[in-house]
Formats: structure tokens, sequence, C-alpha cells
């Protein structure tokens, strides 16, 4: 059988042919006995592909997460809000209004109790996978000044990274690597990465209407509010400062806190960070 | 305005209902790219990512699958190629990698204990010849027989002409063939499926009249 005949038997039973070419096929299969024996192997063939399938299932978590991504309100989503308060604001009066903006603020009270601590485990994740090789950045520089530009379009906070030599004018103890968008509840979350003495630290952060530190163990200092977790040997801190929630994780001595070292490295600026020290 | 409002939520509930019913086909795909667990599920994740983030800029229009698996090959080929850039990355060039990686190394792999042993014997015998296959081949055979796209999606995911994916797909046959021929002589002791016929005896059944 001509090599030719067997293409015309397989684009068949790929249903890749129409019209006239189909119906030539269909007649030559009913008269040549040795053409509807190669359809009848090649059909035995592919149904035997088709029982194989699966070839692989779906681990659980990734099902998980793929469901959480999508739970997550998006950016549409949040469009429709604001069509629904426009519309709301149009046609009822103030004092719907206000009952919206009540329900909104209490309900921004639950869903923040209900997460307590899921950002720092976002982090410590988000870290682990990173420092794994599983967890591609998106953005590779060391400048402070690009990776805050790529970030403006694409999370709803401002975020500019401190430069270190306009902090402090001593040699920079540490590198900064790259970024990432972590997706985090009502949006993305920023991901930045960096490395000091050849060991990972990474800073997610986030908007603090979307996450409030929580959980662990909480260390007052100049005048913030600090919460210290230790996830999977992760040193994970917390906490908020004008209207971010940061979560820097590292693998240091003690509490992590000379990891904060990527935004305060003056000497001045870790003599107040001794409230950390254990 | 408030029909819009309907039809957009509408239009959502139906592109997330959609997109999670193709996960698993996606991981399939990922799994066929990669023949490897962990860079599979990271470009699933990575595939939904970016799915969803375009969905909340605009729902997509058409078909819903190719235009998800269209993303997912797309960004598999960036990935290799910014990995090919990085010199310290241990990376199979695509000659070394086009070349298949044939029985002998697979048979090895079936006594691994983080290869969980998840289907049937057949099933996992079509796995192992399939994932014996270059790259070029595994993409097709997939995207063709187990997922059953036509010539011309397949073409418009993997971004080359229809004639090309034709005699790929063709090649790709033969090959199949081959290997589960080649898998049936390898077969020392096998097992049986739930018909109680065995699995090589399935394979054989079909192999040798393809070998």
């Amino acid at each position: 059988m001509g090599e030719h005949v067997v293409h015309l038997i397989e684009l068949y039973l790929d249903e890749e042919l129409q019209g006239e070419e189909r119906r030539q096929v269909e007649m030559h299969i009913a008269e040549c006995a040795e053409c509807r024996a190669r359809l009848e192997r090649e059909q035995h063939f592919m149904a035997l592909l088709a029982h194989a399938r699966p070839l692989y299932d779906v681990p659980e978590n990734v099902r998980r997460h793929i469901e959480q991504l999508w739970a997550r309100p998006s950016g549409t989503r949040i469009r429709v809000f604001k069509w629904a308060l426009g519309l709301a604001t149009v046609i009822l009066a103030a004092f719907v209004v206000r009952v919206l903006v009540h329900d909104n603020v209490r309900r921004s009270a639950v869903d923040r109790a209900n997460h307590r601590s899921e950002f720092a485990l976002l982090a410590a994740d988000t870290h682990q996978r990173w420092v794994r090789g599983q967890l591609p950045l998106e953005i590779r520089s060391q400048s402070p000044e690009e990776i805050s530009a790529w970030f403006a379009d694409k999370v709803p906070f401002n975020l500019k990274l401190p430069s270190f030599r306009e902090l402090s004018g001593q040699p920079k103890p540490y590198q900064l690597e790259g970024a990432r968008l972590v997706g985090f509840k009502n949006d993305y979350a920023a991901y930045i990465t960096y490395r000091m003495r050849n060991r990972p630290i990474s800073l997610l952060v986030t908007s603090e209407t979307v996450a409030r530190p929580s959980g662990g163990e909480e260390i007052r200092s100049q005048g913030l509010v600090f919460h210290f977790e230790e996830i999977n040997g992760w040193k994970v801190l917390t906490w908020s400062d004008r209207g971010l929630t940061y979560a820097l994780v590292s693998d240091f001595e003690e509490r992590g806190q000379a990891s904060c070292m990527v935004c305060h490295p003056s000497a001045s600026e870790q003599r107040k960070l001794e409230d950390l020290r254990r | 305005m408030i029909r819009r409002w309907r039809a957009r939520n509408h239009a959502e509930r139906e592109f997330e209902r959609q997109a999670l019913a193709y996960l698993e086909g996606l991981y399939n795909f990922a799994m066929a790219l990669t023949r490897d667990r962990t860079e599979a599920e990271d470009l699933v994740q990575e595939t939904y990512l970016r799915a969803f983030r375009g969905a909340a800029q605009k729902l997509p229009t058409g078909d819903v699958r190719a235009w998800l698996f269209t993303i997912m090959r797309n960004i598999w080929i960036n990935d290799r190629r910014r990995k090919r850039r990085q010199p310290d990355t241990e990376e199979l060039n695509a000659e070394e990698e086009d070349e298949g990686i044939g029985w002998r190394l697979l048979a090895d792999e079936r006594h691994r204990p983080d290869v969980v042993h998840e289907q049937n014997a057949l099933g996992q015998e079509i796995r192992r010849a399939i994932e014996s296959l270059p790259t070029v081949y595994r993409e097709v055979i997939v995207l063709r027989f187990l997922e059953g796209f036509s010539y011309s999606q397949i073409a418009a995911i993997i971004g080359c002409p229809a004639g090309t994916v034709m005699s790929r797909i063709s090649r790709a046959r033969a090959e199949l063939r081959k290997q589960l021929t080649l898998y049936r002589e390898s077969v020392a002791s096998p097992s049986s499926d739930t018909e109680g016929r065995t699995a090589s005896g399935r394979i054989r059944e079909a192999g040798e009249t393809y070998g």
C-alpha cells in the first residue's frame, strides 16, 4: 500500500477530508479490502490512545490553586462593582449609598478576620517556591527605580523601592534581584527578591485594605506593630505602614531582622529595629 | 445598562466554567511539553494566571480552549528561549531534546518512587511511548489524539502552517506506533488490565500491525 493512500486514510479518520475527496476515499475503502483492514487498524490505534486519556491526573494542590485564582475578584468584577455603584448613585438617594458603603466596610472587616495570616503564609510559600527555582521572576533588575516603574501600572497601589545609596551613602551589602506579580485576594501583590551574603530575602507587598498583619508574635517598635511567625523554617515579619502591608521572608537569625536591611540600611535605622531582637 | 451588566456576569460565569473544565487537558499538555511534574504544575498555574489577567481586561471571544492552549504553549516557548540565553541553566538544546529519550531510560523511570502509578497499565504504556517521542511529535499527538483539536486549530496553537501540522502528525503517528512496538518487545512481565487482557497484549494488537 502506497504512502499516499495511508496518508489519505489518516486524513479521512481525522476528518480533514471534505466533499469529493472524502467521497472518493469512502468509495475506495468500500471496494478495497486491504485499505479497509488498514482503516480498522488505524481506528483501533486511535481508540487505544483515546482510552488512555488522561495520561496524567491533575494534582489536587494545583486544582485548588487554580480555583482560588479565579475566586479572587478580577479587574472585570471590580469594574462591574463600580458600574453597580454608579447606577445606585444615580437612581437611589444618598441614604441607600450610605447603606452600601456601610455594608462594604463591614464585609471588609469580616474578610480581614477570615484571612488572618493568609498573607504571611502566601509570602512564605512564594519565597520557598522562588528559592527552589520553581517561580520565575517577571523582571530581573538591580535597579529599584526600574522595578518600581515596572509595578506602576500593574498593582493598585504606589510602590517605590528605596534606593540604597540615596539612604546611606555606603556600599550596598545586598543585591536586588528582580520582581514579579503574585495573585492575592482582590488583585496582585508585588513580590520583590533580594540576596544578602548569598542568602535569599523576599518582600511581598499589598495594600493595607487587602491584608492586615495578624497572628504570630506581636512586637511593637517605632510606632509600628510587627508580627513575627516562623513558617516552614522561614522567618516571616509582617507589618503595615502608610497604607501598605509588607511581609519580609528570610532565613536570618533570631526574627530575621537582619533582612530589614533591604529597606533600612543605615546604622541608626538598624538600631531602631533593636526591639525585634529576642 | 442592567441587561449589559447581566450579560457580562453571565459571560464571566461561562468563561470561569469553561476555563476550569479544561484544567485536565492543559495539565496533560503541560506534561507533554515539559515531561516534568514540577515544571508542568508551574506552567499550568502561570497559564491560568495570565488567562485570568487577560480575561479581566477583556473576555476572550471564540474558542476558549484553543486560546488557553495557545497561551500555555507561548509561555513554554518563551521560557525555553529565556533559559537557553542563560549559560548556567541545565537545559537540553533543541537537537538533543528532539532526539527523544527512548525506551531504555523510560523503563528505569518505572521504578522511581516519585513516579506515581496513577493509571492502568495500558495508559502507562501509552504515556511512556508518548514521553519517548521528540517534543514536536509529543505536542501534536496530545493535541490531536487526546484533545481532539483539528489540524487548523493545532496550526494556530503551535504557530505553524497547516501543511506542517499535517506532515508532523503523520510522522508522529508512525513514530508512536514504532515506540509501542518497541515497548511490546521490551515488556518482560506484562500486567493485566481491567478487561482481563494484558496491557502489552492490547498494545500488541495494535502494534503488530504497525511495526
